[in-house]
Formats: C-alpha cells, structure tokens, sequence
C-alpha cells in the first residue's frame, strides 16, 4: 500500500522533472508524457480506493524533519473523504488532460503547461493524502504555485502577469492565517497529526476557540475564495480554460472545503455558524455578480464562487459529508461546463464575450448538448446530479437555520436565471459575429472527456452506483437529510426556482438578443450593482495604490531621513563636531599656542600643587 | 626711608617677569617676542638671585650662570630662525607666518 | 594529521596562499589568475562538500580537530584550533559553494584589473572558510576582519556609482560593530577563567562558575548590538541595501550570502548558550527589533524599484527572522534559525548573481524599465522563478523549513503570540515584493527602454557559463528543500546539547538562573554564585 500510495505521488513529479530537464522543446512528448502520468495516477487510485484491504483506513508515516521536540513527519491517510476526492481529482484529471491534448494542440509552450498539470497533480494529490496538517500546508503551497505557473501560461499579457500575481498574492493572505492557526493547534494539542487530533479533540472539546477554527478556516477562505479573499479567482481565468477546468473548477479551490473536513472535529458551533452564514452569503452574492458577465469564463468563475458558498454553507450546518457531495457533483457538471466553454473558445477563435456568440448548437451539436446537461444539472433539475447534492443543502438548511435557506435559495434562483442566460446567449438564436459563423465542432480529444463527464453529471447524483468506497463518507449525512422532513415542499420550491430560472432568461435573453444586455435596459440599476461586484476589485485596487504603495514609500522616506538620516549620517555629523572643535585648535597663529602652552603648563603647577602628589 | 627688602627685589623680578609674559603673548613683532622672552628669563634672573642671597646658599647664583647660558644659544637660534623667516615671508609678524588655511 | 584535517586547513590556506601568489607574479596576466582562481575556490567548495557528507551528525563535539597551542598567546588562552560540528558544517559548506560561484560569476564579469579583483576574493573566501572552521575565538574574530576588509577595497575600487562614499559609509559601520562585538569578546575572555579561549571550553567554565546575571545582561548587550550591526539588525540595517547595491556582484554574494552569518553564527554559538540571563532579558527586545527588520525593511523592499537594492532590502528582512529565532531562547528557535541561515545564504546569494545576468541582458536594473524578458531567456525566468519561490519561503527549498520552524518556536508562549502574528505577516510581505519584481521583470509588454536597448544589443538566454554557478547554488538549496534531515540532524543534536537550560526552564523563563543546568540533574545546582545571584535580584 504505501509503495502505491508513494508511486502515486511521485508519478506526476517525475513526469514533471523530466519535461522540466529534457522535453522543453519538445511540446508533444511532454504532454503525451503528461497524460500517460495521469493515466497512471487513475490506475493507482483505483487501488489504493478498492485493493486489498481497502475497507480499513490505512495510514502510514515517516519522519521526515526533526527539531529539538517538534517532529514533522511524511504520511498518508486514506480515509473515506481522501477516497472520494480521491476518485474525484484522479477520475476528473484524466479527463481534462485529455481534453487538453485537444485544445493546447497548436501552443507554443506546451511542454511548460503540460509539465505545469503534472506539478499540480503532484500538489493536489499531497493535499489529499497528507496525514497531518503541516504536510497538507507544504501541499497547499506547492497548490498556489502551480497555480501561479499556469496561470501565467500566456505570459506575454499583462492580463496574466496580474492575475497570477494576485492569485498567488491573495493566497498567501490565506496562508497567513493558515499557518497561524496550524502553529496554534501544535501548541494546544501537542500534535498536527489529523488522527492523532481527532482523538486530542475529541477527549477535551474544551481545548479548541472558534478563534482557532476561524484561523485555520483562512486557508479555506484563500484557497477556494471565500469572501474576503474571492477577488482572485474571476482574474485567475486568464489562464488557458483547462486549467481553469481543473483547478479553479473541480479541484483546488475544493481542496478547501476537504481542509474543512478534514478538521471538521475542532470546529466550536460559533465558528460553523459564521462559515455557513459567510458561505450562503457569497452563493447569493456571487450568483447576482453572474447575472451580467460578459465572458464565458467569468461567468462559470462566479459559479463556482457561488457553488463553493453552497459547500461552506453545507459545512457550517454540520453536514460535511453534504459539502462532500456537492464537491463532488460539483466537480463534474462544473469541468463539464468549462471544457464545453474551452470547446466554444478554441471553435471560435479565442472570443471570449458571449454576446458574440450566438446558434453554436446547430455548429457544434456535441459541446452544445453536453453543455446543457451541464446547465441543467447546476440548476437543480430533478434527478440529475447537481439536484441531489443541492437539494440536500436546501433541506438541511431549511430545517436548521432558517435564515441561510433564504439565501440560499435565492442564489438557486439566480444560479438558473445566470446558468440559463449563459447557454441561450452562446447557443441559441442567430449567430452575433464572424469568429461564431465559422465555428466547428472540436476534435474528438476534447469532445469525448465533454460525453463522459456529462454522463457523470446526469448519474452522477445516485449515490448507490458509486462504489461504496467512494461515497462512504458521504452515506450517513444523505441518510440523516433523508430523514428529514419536508421533502415535497423542497421538491416543489427546487421545481419553481429552475422553471422559473429557465422562464425568465428565456423571456429576457431566448430572443435575438444584440450585443448589448437586455437587462442594461429592463433594470439598469440593478446591471449597475451587479457589474459592479459591490466594488470589491475598486476596494482592493485602492488599497493597494493609493495606501499601501504610498504608505510603503513613505515608510522608505521615514527610513532614509530618520535612520540613514538622523541616525547614521547624524552620528557622523556628530563625530564631525568633535572633529571641528579640533581643529579649531590648529589656528596656525603662534599666540594661540603659546596661550595653550602657558594655560596647560598653568594646570600642571595647579595640580602639582594644590590636587596631586607633591604636598 | 626703610631699608630695601628681598620683597622688593622680588616685586621688581615680578614686574619684569610679567612685562615679558604678556609681551610673549600679545606681542605681533616676532623680534619683539623673542626680547619679551629674553625679559622674562631675567626677571626669573633676579628672583633666583634674590633667593640665593637671602638663603646664603650659592646654589641659586650657579642656575643663573645656567640660564644666562641657555638664554644666549636659545637667542643665537631664535634670531637665525626669524632672518630665514623673514627671507622667506617679508616680514616678521606673526599673522604673516600662517601657512594653516584656516 | 589526516585526510580530513588536511582538507579542513587546506580550505582556508590555499585561497589565501593563492591570492598572495596572484599578488605577487600574476598581476597583470589575467589568464593564469583565472586558473588559479578556479582552483583557488574550487578546493574550498570541494573540501566543504565533503568535510560536510562526512561529520557525523551525532557527535555534539568537533570533527576534524586540528589543534596548535604554541602561538605565543597562550597567556591569553589563545590557540590556533579548528574543527566542525553540526552547526558549522552545512555552513562551511556553503560558504565554499557560494565562493565558486561567486568566482565564476567574476571571472565571466569584465572587471578591470581582473587578477587584482580575484586575489582579494580570495583573501575574503579564506576568512569566510576560516571563520566557520575555527573553534577559538580569537581566530573567529580574526577570519572575519579578514574577509571583511577586502570587501572595503572591492567596492570602493569596482562598484556601482556612489562608490567611494558607500565604501567609507560601509568601512566605519561594520568596523564599528565589529568593534563594539570584540568588546563582549574580550569581556568574555577576561571574565571567564578558561584555559582556551575557545567555544568548548567557555561552555565548561560557565557550566563550573558562572557569571553574575548583571554581567551577562551586558556583555549580551554588547554582543547582540555588535553582531546586530554586522548582520543588518534594525535600526543599524541601513548600510545593507546601499551596499549590496554598489558591490560588485561577486562581492554582494558572499558578504549578503556568507559573511552576514557570522554574527548570527556567534550569537547562537556563544552568546545564547554562554549568556542565558542575558537572552531572556534582551530577549523581548530583539523581538521587537526584529518584528522591525521584518516588517518596515520588508515595506521598504516592495516600495524599491532598483532590483539589487530591493534583493538587499529583502535579505535584511529575512534577518529578521533569523532574529526572531533566536529571540525566542529556545533550541527550536536557534536550530530553526541556523537552517534559515543556511538557505538563505544560498538563495540571496543566487539572486544577485541572476541580478547580474538580468543587467547584463536589459542594460538596467531599474524594474519599471524591463518587462517581458520570459519570451526571449526562459532559462533565466526559470532560475529567476526558483530563486524567488525560494526567497519567498514556498515549501520544496531550504528557507521554508527554517521560517516555519521559527514561526512554531514563538507560538509556545501565549505572549509572543503577538509577534507571531505580525512576523508572519512577513510571508505576504514578501511574496509581494518577489512576485511584482517576477511580472515586472518577465511577463508582460516590454517597455520602451527595453525595447531600445534590444536595438543596439541581441537578448540571448543564459549559456552554459551563467547556468552552472546559478545550478551550483540552485541544487543543495533543492537539497535543503526536499531533504531537510540531512543538515538539520546535525544541527538538532548540537544546538540541543547546548540549549539545555533553556528547554529546561519551562515557565521559569523569568527567573535570573545564571547557571546551566547540568545535562544529568532536574534541579538547579546549588552553588555560591547562584546564591549572589538571588541576592543580587533582591536588591
């Protein structure tokens, strides 16, 4: 086991080194090299989720790293949640290496974005095995770094230069209070090992503060952009569109929410109450940014944003296993929808603005279709994936905590009004512009991972195909929402929240639509709040401008006038007093020496006579 | 009249002595410096005198002998000395012979 | 004397005996100074690598001991002792690896008067070869003037603009801290009756006598300030970055990379363990003095412009934390803080070389006059990435361990939690300083000086003379990175052994207990000067 769970991890590594030292010139080497990795991090997946022994959790460490008490050590857990994930990253990044066999096809740099991919799955899958929270910190950065490699594929704009910046910048924010709070818990309980801290926290609930929670949700908060660190991600898709697939879909910024599980025995009731409260608040708030994006990219960005709320807000009502689902459910119908998105991109010659689109489906019937399962499955259509995992959210809130439903269920709403708006705008109708006229339908690289994801995305929600392995920890939180009551009255409200999304996006945007959106016109106050995203980019980009560089620089004004200045320069000055009341003695006239003369020859006599020896 | 005493004696050493050390210090004329050092030296001259006589010891009268000595090599130099100055800066003040930039 | 010893002073004699030859015969033929340059810093690097695969880790003592008493200072108790342990040897090593590179990187760099520029390098590499290898204190302090003053000459005969007066600024501020350092030095040689003035036998005479508590607060005082300046602690930080600015590359290298360890290695070798009372109460102080290297110099280095001044600025902030391990007086802290030595030796060493080759491909080293440099030197951005992940402190390069491990040491006590909170800001600090230098330099649209300057001269990426010092220095930082135990078991061990007192004194942290305690015992020895010790504190 522990040779299949090293193998595992260090697969995507070698695959890196080796683009890294030897394929950089030789982009289709690299990335045959890459998927043949992740082709291979599947296969070991498998077993470590079904082989033998299996059933139990294994975990095995080393010591890696020892100062005086503190001892880091490397180790796995396979526990349930690593399983699910699991299955998730290894199944979900196959598939999009694929896909991006397809549309990296005629990049220059492929071997760099190849070797990127494996970095990352090298990260990820560290996060997902790692036994203790020190190891799953190193994993998170090496995450962010990736992160910040491929996003910054297309160097050359200053489009990615920024964004990757600020991902990784904004990252770090979260890492600060991550490592804080990893720091804290050493000293509280003695240990970072997860297993060895359930025990701790379990024989004395009195030892955790929300304050504690709350330090080590930041690492949440950064990685999957939660509010106030969510600024990253809309940015974050100037990167190629697998990768943001990949990570800012299906798999980084979930690793998040499986921190919060995997810590989910520390947390007091105060804090999952603020998480689930902060998380319903970013799905509503994210979803009415969605209302009026014009990128493809951007829209399905502020999804996700709006999607990872959904989980934190299943987290905070106490049923991880719930957020677990939704991750999962999410992962498939989300990368479907990205693909699909990338598909139209490459298609339509890199345009991005929907309003430029428009008839895709009679051009490209499989994206197209794919596309819409995609759209019906996040919407919440019965019986498809995403209507299992979000129903579940909206009846547990609904019967533990009232106020997080509402909000939660206007976000569905909007999710619908959005998710829909998005397909009739790029799909249906007549086509807007020259790049859509002449769009084709993909090659089957890409193609197929869109079919086999959008038949997860339809399955994917009965709980009882999946190997048990797979959905163990998800089983008893589906069961405990199951024995809730008011399904029915859940049912029909899901019912009227996507029939009524899909009515009114038809009424507004299923007609010919022109370049320009039609709610500019309908209610243009509430386009302005919504294009605005309540400032918060305006916020930030203040911050940093106009107090933090200034502040910086004043701070460097402080320092050359006072310590340079005052300090170093003004005890040179001071040594060069002393310097010039001697030389004031260097007169060069005879009289002023002889005064000295006499004046010392003087003091001598004094002293000899009246202080001194002589008596 | 009252007879002269050592005190006065003393009083005019002092007298001289001082003529010659405010001359040292105040005087522009590099010669005459070098005459109110000679005054000086007789004033002590005269104490030293003045002492031996009253002890009756010769002591007193040998150092003067001494310091007649050393006054006429110290003047031998101190005039040669000032004529290669002069030579040198035309003149024989003593502001003249600054050569520190100050 | 065997293989090891020869080895051992080999690396400090035959720089120096080359830099004497260069001096004396090949002053004006560039060609064979440059052989004998390469051998003149290639021995070192060799010798260090592997003097440091072969110490034992375990041994809390030295290896390798060479040992002359006869120097005619035997009244002073002065002898010519030198060895390793588990605290010097990674730093030997480094200090010989960053000395080849830096002797390549100067031997590729057009400097007038060439065979001049490399025998004062390697006068400068055999102090810094000698100041890690001695065991006595005297030839400690001497290395180090000895490596000190050709740097004086080197900038002021072949730095930047400024360079004269940075130069005297330089010369008088180090010479000061050097001075006010050789005062606690020489206190501590006059107070302690040591047979050798050397660090095993400071150790005994304290753990048999003892200093009075007053007496160790001050010369910790004087120590601390001394070394402080040396290494650029706040407020006495300011002639770092003006400096390494001017230096020539191969200078900024080994004094930011190397020599700045020699008051941070004098102080967790003997000030801590010698001087507890005076840890604990100047303790509090240096952390706040550190918090100040930390976060104003770190503001200061995102506001720079000028690359190799925010490289100088960045590594006075990284002092910071070395700082604050050691502040914290446990031996988490001061291991924590000698692996952080360690990296960042290596990693701010390797940015001023990538500085260099940057300037030499845009004509500048002001940032807002480049931009887009990635699309024609890849190989540089690449090595230009790693340098600054690892400056930043991402995991896979040495500097993590030691900042995470200096941040856990100051979360064991809840009132330094304070400080943990605002150190740690340092990591935000200085990924956006590394990453906005990262997009400036590299990505993005090149600016219209550097579209100018690419008129006149053609961008080529590195070749292989620029690749190998950068890969020389690039890979045992990767080793530290990926493999941590593998100068880290050294250090434990011996910093453990020593910090006794410290782990010992768990929420006795207050008390002026002035004796160590004794490794076997659980009390604290009832002697004489401890008793005038407690007297002395009910005054």
């Amino acid at each position: 086991m522990v040779q299949v769970a090293l193998s595992l991890l260090l697969l995507p590594l070698l695959s890196a080194g080796i683009t890294l030292l030897f394929l950089r010139k030789y982009g289709n080497i690299a990335a045959l090299l890459s998927v043949a990795s992740a082709g291979g991090i599947l296969a070991f997946s498998s077993f470590l989720i079904f082989g033998k022994d299996s059933d139990q959790i294994f975990s095995w460490s080393t010591t890696w790293f020892q100062l005086s008490d503190w001892e880091l050590s490397f180790g796995f857990l396979v526990d349930s949640p690593a399983k699910t994930l699991l299955f998730v990253v290894s199944f979900v990044g196959l598939l999009i290496h694929i896909f991006s066999l397809g549309y990296m096809a005629d990049d220059k740099a492929k071997a760099r974005y190849f070797g990127g991919l494996s970095i990352f799955m090298f990260s990820m899958l560290g996060i997902t095995l790692s036994d203790n929270l020190v190891m799953i910190f190193v994993f998170w950065e090496l995450v962010g770094f990736s992160s910040y490699l491929l996003i910054a594929h297309y160097f050359s704009t200053d489009e990615a230069a920024n964004a990757s910046k600020k991902a990784f910048i904004v990252n770090r924010v979260g890492d600060f209070g991550f490592l804080l709070g990893i720091i804290i818990t050493y000293w509280t309980y003695g240990t970072v090992n997860l297993q060895e801290l359930s025990v701790t926290a379990n024989l004395d609930p009195s030892l955790t503060s929300t304050m504690l929670c709350l330090l080590l949700a930041c690492g949440f908060i950064g990685k999957s952009a939660q509010f106030p660190l969510h600024v990253w991600l809309p940015d974050a898709m100037a990167g190629p569109t697998p990768v943001s697939a990949l990570i800012h879909a299906a798999t980084m910024v979930a690793a998040g929410i499986f921190l919060l599980i995997r810590i989910e025995f520390l947390f007091t009731v105060e804090a999952l109450k603020l998480i689930g409260l902060a998380g319903s608040v970013m799905g509503l708030y994210a979803g009415f940014c969605a209302l009026t994006q014009r990128d493809i990219k951007k829209v399905l960005a502020y999804s996700t944003l709006s999607q990872l709320g959904y989980m934190a807000a299943a987290f905070g009502l106490g049923l991880p296993g719930i957020a677990l689902f939704h991750l999962m459910t999410h992962a498939f119908f989300k990368a479907l929808m990205f693909l699909g998105s990338g598909s139209v991109i490459h298609a339509c010659h890199h345009e991005q603005d929907i309003f430029n689109y428009g008839g895709l489906r009679k051009k490209m019937p499989v994206t197209a279709y794919t596309f819409l399962i995609g759209v019906l499955a996040i919407s919440g259509v019965h019986f498809l994936s995403g209507y299992f995992s979000k129903d579940a959210i909206l009846l547990g809130a609904y019967n533990l905590d009232f106020v997080i439903f509402s909000i939660l269920y206007l976000g569905a709403i909007l999710t619908s009004i959005y998710m829909f708006r998005l397909y009739f705008l790029t799909f249906c109708g007549e086509t807007r512009s020259k790049s859509s006229e002449n769009a084709v339908e993909s090659s089957v690289f890409m193609t197929a991972p869109l079919i086999v994801l959008a038949v997860l995305a339809v399955f994917g929600g009965f709980h009882s195909l999946y190997p048990a392995q797979i959905v163990e920890y998800l089983l008893p939180d589906i069961s405990r929402v199951a024995e809730m009551p008011h399904h029915l009255w859940m049912n029909i409200l899901g019912l009227f929240a996507w029939v009524g999304g899909l009515l009114f996006a038809w009424k507004i945007y299923g007609s010919d639509t022109q370049s320009k959106d039609p709610l500019e016109l309908k209610a243009p106050s509430l386009f302005q709040l919504s294009t605005s995203k309540l400032f918060f980019d305006e916020v930030y980009l203040f911050y940093v401008n106009r107090i933090q560089d200034p502040f910086f620089r004043f701070l460097e004004v402080m320092e050359l006038l006072f310590i340079s200045g005052l300090m170093v320069r003004g005890s040179a000055g001071v040594a060069a007093l002393f310097a010039l009341l001697g030389k004031s003695f260097y007169s060069g006239k005879i009289h002023h020496y002889s005064f000295w003369f006499v004046l010392g020859t003087l003091g001598f006599l004094a002293y000899a006579i009246l202080g001194g020896g002589i008596s | 009249m009252e007879t002269i005493s050592p005190s006065h004696y003393l009083f005019l050493a002092l007298c001289l002595f001082s003529i010659g050390f405010f001359g040292v210090l105040l005087r522009r004329n590099i010669l005459l410096l070098l005459m109110s050092l000679e005054l000086m030296l007789n004033g002590i001259n005269l104490a030293l005198v003045t002492f031996s006589r009253t002890s009756l010891n010769l002591d007193g009268s040998i150092f003067v002998f001494f310091i007649m000595t050393v006054a006429a090599a110290e003047v031998a130099v101190g005039l040669a000395l000032l004529v290669a100055l002069y030579k040198k800066r035309q003149s024989v003040f003593s502001e003249d012979m600054n050569l520190v930039s100050n | 004397m065997d293989f090891h010893q020869i080895l051992l002073l080999g690396s400090i004699v035959v720089p120096l005996l080359s830099a004497v030859f260069i001096l004396f015969f090949f002053l004006n033929d560039s060609c064979r100074a440059k052989q004998i340059a390469y051998f003149a810093f290639g021995f070192p690097c060799a010798a260090g690598i592997f003097l440091f695969a072969n110490t034992d880790p375990y041994l809390t003592g030295y290896s390798f001991e060479l040992l002359y008493e006869r120097m005619g200072l035997q009244s002073l108790g002065i002898t010519f002792h030198l060895g390793l342990n588990g605290v010097s040897s990674p730093l030997f090593a480094m200090a010989g690896i960053v000395g080849l590179s830096a002797c390549i990187a100067a031997i590729n760099s057009e400097a007038k008067r060439l065979p001049l520029y490399l025998a004062l390098l390697a006068f400068m590499q055999s102090g810094l070869m000698g100041l890690f290898a001695s065991v006595d204190i005297f030839f400690y302090y001497l290395f180090h003037e000895f490596a000190l003053i050709p740097t004086f000459l080197m900038i002021g005969l072949w730095g930047g603009r400024d360079r004269r007066s940075i130069a005297l600024e330089i010369t008088i501020y180090l010479t000061l801290g050097a001075l006010i350092s050789l005062g606690g030095l020489v206190a501590l040689n006059v107070l302690l009756d040591a047979p050798k003035f050397d660090f095993p036998s400071l150790t005994e005479s304290l753990l048999t006598d003892g200093l009075k508590v007053g007496t160790q607060q001050k010369i910790f005082g004087l120590l601390l300030f001394g070394f402080g300046i040396l290494v650029a602690l706040f407020p006495f930080h300011t002639w770092a970055p003006r400096g390494y600015e001017t230096a020539p590359t191969s200078v900024s290298m080994l004094h930011a990379g190397v020599l700045k360890k020699f008051g941070l290695y004098g102080l967790v070798q003997l000030a801590l363990p010698l001087l507890p009372a005076g840890g604990i109460t100047w303790g509090p102080y240096l952390m706040w003095l550190a918090l100040g290297n930390i976060l104003v110099v770190g503001a200061i280095t995102v506001a720079q412009n000028n690359l190799k001044s925010m490289i100088g600025n960045g590594s006075v902030m990284h002092m910071g934390y070395c700082f604050l391990g050691l502040a914290v007086c446990s031996s988490l802290g001061a291991s924590a803080a000698v692996m952080l030595m360690c990296a960042h030796g290596l990693s701010v060493s390797l940015m001023f070389l990538l500085a260099n080759y940057i300037n030499k491909r845009s004509g500048t080293l002001e940032m807002n006059e480049m931009g887009g440099l990635a699309s024609q030197t890849p190989i540089l951005a690449c090595f230009f990435a790693a340098a600054t992940f690892a400056t930043i402190g991402l995991p896979g390069f040495g500097n993590f361990w030691g900042e995470f491990a200096i941040f856990l040491s100051l979360g064991e006590y809840a009132d330094n939690r304070l400080v943990l909170g605002l150190a740690a800001l340092g990591i935000i600090i200085s990924a956006i300083f590394g990453l906005r230098a990262m997009a400036r330099i590299f990505y993005g649209s090149k600016s219209d000086e550097l579209l100018s300057f690419e008129k006149e001269n053609k961008i080529l990426d590195l070749n292989i003379k620029e690749i190998i010092p950068a890969s020389l220095i690039l890979l045992p930082l990767l080793f530290i990175g990926l493999w941590p135990k593998g100068i880290s078991e050294g250090i434990d061990v011996n910093i453990s052994s020593r910090y006794q007192i410290f782990d010992k004194g768990d929420g006795n942290l207050g008390l002026p207990s002035c004796c160590p305690v004794s490794v076997i015992e659980d009390s604290l020895p009832e002697s004489s000067i401890q008793k005038s010790a407690l007297e002395e504190e009910e005054k």
